[in-house]
């Protein structure tokens, strides 16, 4: 077994890749057990990683050949995503979105424990979202959950939300001026989705929702295959120009990964 | 209807406008989207950091190939174990860097000790080694890497680049320099030190663009 002394004496060879082989499966091992260690070698490649770090022009299809190589996945593989935290809309719902900083599991979990595996992702969009301003409301098979959460029912809310003073539509549109969805704009930042004449998808694809705030698309929720329920919130923040729909694989995307099959101005 | 943001195909050379976007994403959500295999935030990555996995790799082994190679392996890792990444021990790209590093000099060990069971004459391939090193400085690159290690005693400077640019383990650079190796380990880990000090001095903390 390597001593601390040793293994500190061996420390910046370590970091350049370059103590011997032998030595390496006993550094490792004083490492798993050495904090002391292990921040120094950290230390170490960052520093090594300045020296080393000259930007070269990347030669042409080098990244596809990298994404071609990438191993297809099943939908059935892909994790979902994280379902965004149900906000309740009219409390005072703790944003524990910050403490929640579990790596996610990259099996696909129990559709009941969805809701509770918010994962890094979720944690990552709900940055984003914190700093574009955007709470976000989960939708589609949360619909129950949320209204229980609001404590009205979904057709109930969007007719209150048409009655509302102040209220807004936002129509969507597709190609050759195809009114796909629309949905109703409080003052508040709630919004409904009122009518949908999105056709339906295949099980492994999804309709997701993106507020395009200062030019960026933020994930708004997924509305699933065959949407005829959404609930979000936009409440109190920089409002979105525009709202917009792309399909997306089951899970949904972190940013727009296919064309817009609706956009409309808000 | 508007089209506000270019369509990224993912299997395109990751660049265009659209990356605006996702560019403000931190490199650590980026890697959290890739264990949810997103193609487009390891195109990001790529897009940020390939040129210097592949320009370190390429600096090492001297053969472009060779480094596309080892770049190409490098990202499909990330793709595949991108929970081997921890934020909390440092930046991305010297995560990325400490790999392509690795690989780069597994590579020119391996054709290192082909070279020397073929020439069976140590001294030939001793001197073929150090050969090798000095061909790093007559890149245009030496300037870029003279400057950064040029804060260090020349004694400190010569063991790092030639462990670290030439691939040589500790003993290797005790041997061609004709140094006890504890001197050459302490003045490796003396030096890196002392970059870090002048780097966290002039305000560079890690990597990171």
């Amino acid at each position: 077994m390597m001593t601390h002394e040793e293994a500190s004496e061996l420390i910046g060879a370590f970091a350049l890749h370059a103590v011997e082989p032998s030595e390496v499966e006993q550094m490792e091992q004083h490492l798993e057990q050495c904090p002391r260690c292990r921040a120094e070698l950290d230390s170490h490649r960052e520093v090594a990683a300045a020296i080393g770090n000259s930007v070269e022009p990347l030669p042409e299809g080098l990244w596809t050949s990298i994404a071609n190589r990438l191993p297809e996945r099943k939908d059935a593989d892909r994790p979902p995503m994280p379902k965004l935290r149900l906000k309740h809309l009219g409390g005072a719902a703790p944003n524990s979105a910050s403490r929640r900083r579990r790596r996610p599991d990259r099996r696909p979990r129990p559709a009941g424990s969805r809701l509770a595996a918010v994962g890094a992702l979720a944690v990552a969009a709900a940055a984003a979202a914190a700093v574009l301003g955007i709470n976000l409301v989960r939708t589609d098979d949360q619909v129950a959950r949320l209204q229980r959460a609001m404590g009205t029912a979904g057709p109930t809310a969007v007719e209150a939300a048409l009655n509302a003073p102040g209220h807004h539509m936002v129509s969507l549109e597709g190609a050759g001026h195809k009114r796909l969805a629309k949905f109703v704009l409080v003052p508040d930042g709630r919004g409904y989705l009122v009518t949908s004449a999105l056709p339906g998808l295949p099980n492994s694809r999804t309709y997701q929702l993106w507020a395009i705030v200062g030019g960026q698309p933020i994930s708004i929720g997924l509305l699933g295959q065959s949407p005829y329920q959404s609930t979000f919130t936009l409440d109190g923040h920089p409002a979105p120009t525009k709202l917009a729909i792309t399909v997306e694989p089951a899970g949904g995307s972190v940013v727009p990964t296919s064309p817009l099959v609706a956009s409309g101005t808000v | 209807m508007g089209q506000f943001w270019k369509h990224p195909n993912a299997k395109a050379a990751p660049n265009g406008t659209w990356m605006q976007e996702i560019g403000q994403v931190s490199d650590a959500q980026l890697v959290t989207s890739i264990a949810r295999y997103s193609e487009v935030a390891l195109a990001e990555v790529y897009r940020r950091h390939g040129g210097a996995v592949y320009g370190l790799a390429r600096r090492v082994l001297h053969n472009a190939a060779e480094a596309e190679d080892i770049t190409q392996e490098i990202f499909l890792r990330l793709w595949n174990q991108p929970d081997r990444f921890d934020p909390g021990r440092g930046s991305l790209r010297a995560f990325l860097l400490a790999q392509s590093h690795a690989r780069a000099v597994d590579a020119v060990r391996s054709l290192n000790s082909r070279r020397l069971r073929e020439a069976k004459d140590a001294q030939r391939t001793a001197s073929a080694d150090y050969d090798m090193q000095h061909e790093v400085w007559d890149l245009a690159l030496a300037d870029q890497v003279a400057r950064a290690l040029g804060v260090l005693p020349e004694e400190e400077r010569q063991v790092i680049e030639m462990a670290y640019f030439g691939g040589h383990t500790y003993v290797d650079v005790a041997s061609l320099l004709d140094q006890p190796e504890g001197t050459v380990k302490s003045r490796i880990r003396n030096g890196l030190r002392r970059m870090r000090a002048v780097l966290v001095e002039s305000g560079i903390q890690g990597v990171d663009a």
